[in-house]
């Protein structure tokens, strides 16, 4: 009788377990549909897509080379509403680096997609001419900035003394248009329209391409997304329009890329996915 | 990589892109012989461009004492033990450059310089090498030395900041020859920072993009020296734009002192870049390590400086420097007077060869007074 109870209890403990249980990791990325996204990377809703692990390989197509392999992994999730998809990037990575500086490089990541639905997809290695991609980057500083680290050398360096920036003269008012001319004057990036120069509003950054150091800023960046620290690494959610083509009858693909800051990872250098089928279905 | 012609190291070498040398190269002439280290060029230079966030740490121009000063840190010992010994056959280097020697996946060797590498601007400033005894000061030759080195971007015939960027976000004027980096396209990358063996490109952690030296372009637009240049209160520099060897021309300032007489020296040519920067080099260092920096030319370099006093061309050349803000494209002795000359054969600047010389009389008639400089 005891033995019959102990099956029973082991029975009705699996049993629930399996109604918690999130789906099975899918050979290939299934984005769910679903009524609307989140944007927390640690909201529930993400247990329910399927989880797609994605091996990650180095970049040794194009020089610079990332010739020793950091990041593994790359654990997806998906989900889609209406007009947009939303896609969860995890991956472990015990430092966060999230301080731009000389020799110092953030942690990042990427998803990818071919501008246009076609036969045949463009080059995965940031696409080709004529057959572009589009890119949505999210950076560990940008978070960083999002969240509440100042515009100040200090932040980055706390014991950095200042003796005086032109743009702090008594004869500016602060504010004024003068004061903010000044200040661009010797900020040459912000001056010459580099948007990765000016003060980030968001940590993600739309981005096109059309094959390696094309990369340029899309007209606007209509992406959103936010990044936190997990356990071992980083969870990161990243909104963007859906990929052209992609419908509940028709996959399209999709592509992936860590930078590991603190193994000096930046531009080329990062691991990366070929394209990864990515398909679509209804909430069970 | 391609194959081109690296004159200053006497043979053809590889590089990321074919050869295409500019219409016109800015090129500028430092005689060592002449700096105090007083950093009036690193202030003039500081004030005029990098006095905004992010930029504190830059020094677009710096003074470094030698043997042991560097900025950043080592930036030169550390590529020269990566590169290892230089051998010299004559004129002809026989050794790798930093393009030949770049290991499989990188465009060039180089280092990444770390924020601490920027925390000692002044290292070794005044430093001697070896030891001074007791009275040792007193006799003659001093067996200890040390000498200031100016440094700028060399705006580099074969640059490794535009080797090394995957974006092509640096360029090389093709009017001039002015290594800039695109403000609008660079993404902060730093492979740059990493390439440049100078370590002359700095990154902008503030704006996320990397910056150097632009030769002060829109001064030399104007046909005006840079800030660097004209604040230079030893008078040891002169900018102005090289001819390669084939086409050098004696009138030209540059040309005659890097091609024809052949005291102004690259640095470091054994990386191979062709840099744009020559040195007068320092007549009382031991040859031995001035080889190291300047290559093989040194002995017969310091020997025509030497010989300069005797020399009303060579004299007169190094009169013109410092005595005028416009860049002189040209010059001319006429008799014990040297002038500069402009692209318009405008005369710039006349300057003696010798200055005349003012004896005051120990008495002041005026105040009645004897000139004394202490009570």
């Amino acid at each position: 009788m005891r033995t019959i109870w102990t099956v029973l209890l082991v029975v009705a403990l699996g049993a629930g377990a399996a109604c918690r249980r999130p789906p099975a990791p899918t050979p290939d990325v299934v984005a769910v549909a679903t009524a609307t996204l989140p944007g927390d990377p640690l909201d529930r809703a993400w247990q329910a897509a399927p989880e797609h692990v994605a091996a990650l390989l180095l970049q040794d197509l194009v020089e610079p080379r990332l010739m020793t392999p950091s990041t593994a992994a790359v654990r997806v999730r998906a989900l889609v509403s209406g007009d947009e998809i939303a896609l969860r990037l995890e991956w472990a990575d015990v430092e966060a680096d999230d301080r731009p500086g000389p020799g110092q490089f953030p942690d990042g990541c990427a998803v990818q997609f071919p501008q246009k639905a076609a036969a045949s997809a463009p080059d995965p290695q940031m696409g080709q001419l004529g057959q572009g991609v589009d890119i949505t980057f999210w950076r560990a500083d940008w978070q960083a900035t999002v969240n509440g680290r100042g515009d100040t050398i200090q932040e980055l360096y706390p014991n950095a003394t200042v003796d005086h920036y032109p743009f702090d003269a008594r004869s500016l008012e602060r504010g004024s248009d003068a004061q903010r001319d000044m200040a661009t004057r010797y900020a040459p990036a912000v001056g010459a329209g580099n948007v990765r120069g000016a003060w980030r509003t968001s940590a993600v950054e739309d981005l096109v391409a059309e094959g390696p150091g094309t990369l340029s800023p899309a007209a606007t960046t209509v992406s959103r997304g936010g990044g936190v620290r997990t356990a071992d690494g980083w969870a990161v959610v990243i909104v963007r329009p859906r990929p052209e083509g992609l419908s509940l009858q028709a996959p399209a693909t999709v592509a992936f890329a860590v930078w590991q800051g603190g193994a000096g990872e930046a531009g080329a250098r990062k691991m990366r996915t070929g394209w990864v089928p990515l398909s679509m279905r209804e909430a069970p | 990589m391609a194959r081109v012609h690296n004159w200053q190291i006497g043979r053809e070498m590889s590089y990321w892109y074919p050869e295409s040398r500019p219409e016109k190269q800015f090129a500028a002439v430092f005689d060592t012989n002449k700096c105090i280290a007083c950093q009036t060029c690193t202030l003039a230079c500081k004030t005029t461009w990098t006095s905004g966030k992010g930029q504190e740490y830059m020094l677009w121009n710096n003074v470094e004492t030698k043997p042991y000063g560097s900025y950043p840190l080592a930036w030169d010992l550390k590529l020269l033990d990566m590169i290892g010994g230089s051998q010299w056959n004559g004129g002809v280097y026989e050794g790798q450059t930093i393009f030949e020697s770049a290991p499989a996946g990188e465009r060039v060797m180089g280092w990444k310089p770390e924020a601490q590498d920027y925390a000692y601007p002044n290292v070794g400033e005044d430093d001697c090498a070896g030891q001074v005894d007791g009275g040792a000061e007193f006799s003659l030759p001093h067996m200890a030395w040390f000498f200031y080195l100016a440094r700028i971007c060399n705006h580099c015939t074969y640059p490794a900041c535009l080797a090394s960027c995957p974006r092509g976000s640096i360029y090389k004027r093709p009017e001039d020859g002015i290594v800039l980096v695109d403000q609008g396209r660079c993404r902060g990358y730093q492979e740059c920072v990493k390439g440049c063996p100078y370590k002359k490109v700095f990154f902008n952690p503030m704006t996320g993009t990397s910056e150097k030296c632009i030769a002060c372009y829109p001064k030399m637009e104007l046909g005006l020296q840079p800030q660097c240049f004209v604040n230079c209160i030893g008078k040891i520099r002169m900018a102005g734009y090289l001819s390669t060897p084939d086409k050098a021309r004696a009138d030209n300032p540059l040309d005659y002192l890097v091609h024809v007489r052949k005291i102004a020296l690259p640095l470091y040519p054994q990386f191979g870049l062709e840099p744009n920067v020559y040195y007068i080099p320092p007549i009382h260092v031991p040859t031995p390590f001035l080889r190291q920096i300047f290559g093989p030319g040194v002995d017969a370099a310091v020997a025509a400086y030497r010989n300069a006093p005797n020399d009303d061309d060579l004299a007169g050349l190094l009169s013109l420097f410092g005595s005028t803000e416009s860049v002189m494209t040209r010059w001319v002795r006429q008799g014990q007077e040297v002038a500069g000359v402009d692209d318009r054969g405008t005369t710039l600047v006349r300057v003696p060869l010798t200055e005349p010389v003012v004896e005051r009389a120990a008495f002041d008639r005026v105040y009645q007074i004897m000139r004394h400089n202490c009570p």
